[in-house]
C-alpha cells in the first residue's frame, strides 16, 4: 500500500510537471510567420541631386518566428528579390539593377537575418542582425514595432521599422556611382510587413 | 542710369532681368542638348539636375520681373509703328513672357510625372505637382519640346525686330534695353 501510494504520488508529480511545462511552452511558443508580400510594403528612399527619390521592392520572402514574451526564441529572416525594385521609372530601375549598382544578375537577393531581439518598450524592439547586399554582410540594428491582430480567427502580425544604411558599405555604387556628389550615401529603408502564420 | 523705368527707357533693374534671363535661357538650351546626347548615367543626372535648377531660377525671376513691370512705367512703342507691327510686337512680348512661365512649369510637371522630384541647386526640394504617370510624362515632354521650339522662333523674331529698329529704322528701341547707352 505504502509503495503503491508512493508510486502514485511520483507519477502524479511527474504528470503535473509535464503538464505545467507544456502550459508554459504553449503560452511562450513563438509563432512562426511568413511575409504576406502582396500586403506588405518595403520602401527605400535616397537623395538624388538634392531631391528625395523613393522606390520599393515588390517581392520578398520572410521566415519570421516571433513572440514578444519569448524573444530568445524569436528570429527574423527576410530575403528580398532585388530585381523586383520599382522606383516608378523604368530607365532608373534598369540603371539600379545594373552592374554598377545592385548587379541583380550576380546578386539577385538581399537578406536580413536577426537572431537577437531586444525589448525596447511596449511593442518596440531592436532587431540585431546582419544585412547582406551584393554578397557584402554588415551588422545592422533595426528598430521595429510588432503587434498582432486577430483577423478571421487567425493571429496576424504587423511589423514595421525604419533604418538608415550606407549604400557604399555594401558596394552599391561602383565606378562613377561611388561618388556621393549626386547620389547620397545614405539610404533609408522602411517597411511595414504583414505576417501570416506559416503553414507548418 | 535710373533704376526705375520711364516711358522712354528701361531702368537698370528691368535691363538686368532681361539680360540675366537671356543668359539663363541660352544656358538651358546648352544643358538640354548636352543631356539629350548623354547615355543614362551620373553625367546625365547631373546635367538634368542643373537644367532643373536653372529652370526654377528663371521661373522665380519671371515672377519678380512681372511684379517689377507692373510697379513701373512701361516704355512706350514708337509712333512710327504700323498698327499690325504694334500688334505683332505686343504678341511677341506676351508670348515670351508666357514662355518664361510655361517652360519651367512644364519641365517641373514632367519631372513629377516621371517621379524624379525637382530640387533647386540641392538646397530646396520642390513638391511634386502630379502623381507619377508615364503617358503624362510623354505628353509633357513633347509639350516642353514644342514650347522650346516656339521660344526659339519667337526669340529670333524678337531679335530681328530689335536689329531692324536699330539698323534700319535707326530708332531707340534696342538702345533703351542696353546698359551703358543713352537715348537720343
Amino acid at each position: 500500500m505504502v509503495r503503491f501510494s508512493r508510486v502514485t504520488w511520483c507519477a502524479g508529480s511527474v504528470l503535473a510537471l509535464v503538464l505545467s511545462a507544456a502550459a508554459v511552452a504553449d503560452t511562450a511558443a513563438p509563432v512562426h510567420y511568413s511575409v504576406d508580400a502582396a500586403r506588405s510594403l518595403l520602401r527605400f528612399s535616397f537623395v538624388q541631386a538634392g531631391a528625395e527619390n523613393t522606390g520599393r521592392f515588390r517581392s520578398m520572402k520572410g521566415d519570421i518566428t516571433f513572440a514578444p514574451d519569448n524573444l530568445a526564441g524569436s528570429r527574423i529572416d527576410v530575403t528580398i528579390d532585388v530585381a523586383s525594385l520599382d522606383t516608378g521609372d523604368e530607365e532608373r530601375d534598369t540603371t539600379l539593377k545594373g552592374a554598377d549598382l545592385f548587379d541583380v544578375a550576380k546578386y539577385p537577393q538581399a537578406r536580413f537575418i536577426a537572431t537577437k531581439l531586444v525589448a525596447k518598450g511596449t511593442s518596440r524592439f531592436d532587431a540585431q542582425g546582419k544585412l547582406t547586399i551584393r554578397n557584402v554582410t554588415r551588422d545592422l540594428n533595426v528598430p521595429i514595432t510588432f503587434q498582432t491582430k486577430t483577423e478571421q480567427g487567425k493571429t496576424v502580425g504587423y511589423m514595421t521599422g525604419r533604418v538608415t544604411i550606407r549604400r557604399l558599405d555594401f558596394g552599391v555604387g561602383q565606378g562613377e556611382w561611388k561618388s556621393t556628389e549626386w547620389v547620397n550615401d545614405n539610404v533609408t529603408v522602411s517597411f511595414s510587413l504583414r505576417l501570416v502564420p506559416a503553414a507548418t | 542710369m535710373p533704376v526705375r523705368n520711364t516711358t522712354a527707357r528701361w531702368g537698370s533693374i528691368a535691363q538686368l532681368f532681361h539680360w540675366v534671363i537671356v543668359a539663363l535661357i541660352i544656358t538651358q538650351f546648352v544643358l538640354a542638348s548636352i543631356a539629350a546626347d548623354l547615355p543614362l548615367g551620373l553625367a546625365k543626372l547631373a546635367t538634368l539636375a542643373r537644367h532643373k535648377s536653372v529652370g526654377i531660377t528663371i521661373l522665380g525671376l519671371a515672377v519678380l520681373r512681372l511684379i517689377w513691370r507692373w510697379a513701373n512705367p512701361t516704355p512706350v512703342l514708337p509712333n512710327t509703328l504700323k498698327p499690325y507691327e504694334r500688334v505683332l510686337a505686343n504678341v511677341t512680348h506676351a508670348t515670351l513672357y508666357a514662355l518664361l512661365f510655361a517652360m519651367p512649369i512644364t519641365g517641373w510637371l514632367m519631372s513629377s510625372a516621371r517621379n524624379f522630384p525637382v530640387s533647386w541647386f540641392n538646397l530646396v526640394q520642390l513638391p511634386d505637382l502630379v502623381a507619377p504617370s508615364r503617358p503624362l510624362y510623354e505628353a509633357l515632354h513633347t509639350t516642353h519640346a514644342v514650347l522650346a521650339w516656339i521660344l526659339i522662333a519667337t526669340a529670333v523674331l524678337h531679335v530681328l525686330a530689335a536689329l531692324k529698329h536699330h539698323f534700319v529704322l535707326k530708332d531707340d528701341i534696342l538702345r533703351r534695353m542696353l546698359p551703358f547707352t543713352s537715348s537720343r
